[in-house]
């Protein structure tokens, strides 16, 4: 028979004790549970194999129908294959809790909800950038692709500055799937938007206008552009700028996400549709 | 059963799987949505490397939307009967007294005739966003080979649902498989590009015959009767393996009583 030694410690949930505890602790738990769908045999072929031949379909194509080179859908497709981590990974960090029932006890508790959010988002940009530097080994490998090395740092920091972006609109999404029966709809959509809008195979300055808006608008986009810069070896002086407006994109969707998350969370208890799908 | 009850049988399957599949948001978006997106994408590649003539506008609406329908076929047939093991179906209809492997046509039918919505769309979406002219060189060809291309690609997907069932995360092959098809079958990059030992490959699968029999149709210069004929030949041989998997997966679960066992 085992008894307890000493009476259990509550921490109260306002501290900043507290908030980290959450933030660190319950991201990683999140991203463990997360593991239930990423454990090898699903994560090989969705976030190996996926990228592998998303990044050899679109050199293939793009050096077919243009006169660009393979390297140039390489970069773009290396950088756009952490949206798989950044927006699926934190859609289902997200909608998981409530499609696994979980969701209802977590917000019932006094945790901070900043902390509660912000340790979800973590894990996934670092994934995202892991599955980015894994793409951008492929195409240096195979499809051409070469890195100054004098601005390796900053195309890194582009990269990492992009992927949080990315994760950002990714935990918008996820606070969407609240709401909605199926949040990887919307996840599809962001992802294949990004393809399209942001310059992963065409340059902004050949679509039409409004798709250039648009473009402007959503993550990646200028982060994509200071990494081909910083690839061809241009400094920090020459992309610090588009790395500033990638960073405000992402910080722009990070609020707007957390925004919109506490939206819904006080709607769906005013209404007690937490559950309802 | 009579031949005209297993008509009837697989019919009622296929149509009740289109109904069935309309109401998925994911299908929605893989069918509908999806082929639009990767055909203004190719189009804008196409034009950006001053391929602009009417043939090649058709070819990438073409190619786009049989990427709609691979995909469409991939998933809807890849979880085909996981699908009847989590809605808890797949025992009843396993004992049914009708052939399980008739069900399975169906249901297989059923996506890939839902996938081809793709091409329509796409055609479509060519023809008021881009100009693109919609011709046909043999017209009376082309109903043939739509169907020779459904045939095949109905006959693929049941090979995959019942290869597919071996594998606990069906969805996962699905994101592996989707890319690599789209590029080893020439959907919009020519077989010829692609590396000698990436062709014989491309030859075992029904979209590339599936594609070259429509394509052929529309805007070939030749009547394609090997590609009509090598979609036939392949539904026949992806039917056999199909029906001698499906009799060991369901032998092998009945022996280990894993039936409905995820």
């Amino acid at each position: 028979m085992t008894a307890l030694a000493a009476p259990i410690s509550r921490i109260a949930p306002d501290t900043l004790r507290s908030a980290w505890r959450v933030f660190w602790y319950g991201g990683r738990m999140s991203y463990g549970m997360l593991f239930n769908w990423a454990r090898p045999s699903i994560y090989i072929p969705t976030l190996i194999g996926g990228p592998t031949f998303q990044l050899f379909f679109f050199a293939a194509l793009g050096s077919y129908a243009t006169d660009r080179s393979a390297a140039y859908f390489a970069i773009g497709n290396a950088v756009q294959v952490s949206a798989l981590a950044g927006v699926f990974g934190m859609t289902m960090a997200i909608a998981n809790e409530r499609w696994f029932g979980t969701l209802p006890a977590l917000l019932a508790t006094p945790a901070n909800r900043v902390a509660l959010f912000a340790g979800r988002f973590m894990p996934f940009v670092l994934h995202g950038l892991l599955v980015s530097l894994y793409a951008f080994g492929l195409g240096v490998v195979f499809l051409g692709v070469r890195l100054a090395p004098g601005s390796l740092a900053v195309a890194g920091m582009a990269l990492l500055v992009t992927v949080f972006s990315c994760t950002a609109i990714g935990a918008l999404q996820g606070a969407v799937s609240l709401r909605l029966r199926d949040g990887l709809f919307g996840a599809n959509l962001v992802t294949m938007s990004i393809l399209l809008f942001c310059g992963v195979n065409i340059p902004l300055d050949e679509l039409p206008g409004w798709m250039q808006v648009v473009g402007n608008l959503l993550p990646f986009t200028h982060g994509l552009e200071a990494v081909r810069q910083a690839a061809a070896g241009a400094g920090l002086d020459e992309v610090g700028g588009l790395i500033a407006i990638e960073v405000v994109v992402g910080i722009a969707y990070a609020v707007l996400a957390f925004a919109l998350f506490s939206y819904l969370e006080r709607s769906a208890r005013r209404n007690a549709t937490l559950d309802i799908r | 059963m009579s031949a005209e009850g297993t008509l009837r049988l697989i019919w009622f399957v296929t149509w009740f799987n289109v109904r069935m599949l309309l109401a998925s948001e994911f299908f929605i978006l893989l069918t509908f949505i999806s082929p639009l997106i990767f055909a203004t994408l190719a189009f804008f590649l196409f034009r950006s490397g001053g391929g602009t003539a009417g043939q090649t506008l058709l070819y990438v609406a073409l190619g786009a939307g049989m990427m709609g329908v691979w995909s469409t076929t991939l998933f809807g047939c890849g979880g085909a009967i996981a699908w009847q093991r989590w809605e808890g179906t797949l025992e009843l209809l396993v004992n049914a007294p009708t052939r399980y492997d008739f069900i399975l046509v169906g249901q297989t039918f059923g996506a890939v005739v839902f996938g081809f919505y793709g091409i329509v769309a796409t055609l479509a979406w060519g023809v008021v966003l881009f100009g693109m002219p919609l011709q046909a060189t043999y017209p009376l060809i082309l109903p043939l080979s739509l169907l020779a291309a459904i045939v095949s690609l109905g006959s693929l997907g049941m090979l995959i649902a019942t290869t597919f069932v071996l594998y606990r995360h069906a969805n996962a092959l699905g994101n592996l498989l989707e890319y690599p098809i789209w590029l080893i079958a020439g959907l919009l990059v020519p077989v010829a590009t692609l590396p000698f030992w990436v062709q014989p490959i491309s030859w075992l699968l029904a979209p590339t015959w599936g594609m070259e029999a429509i394509r052929g149709a529309a805007i070939g210069a030749e009547p394609p009767i090997l590609a009509i004929a090598m979609c036939f030949a392949l539904a026949v041989v992806y039917y056999v393996a199909a029906r001698v998997t499906l009799v060991f997966v369901l032998a092998k679960a009945r022996r280990d009583a894993t039936l409905s066992l995820q």
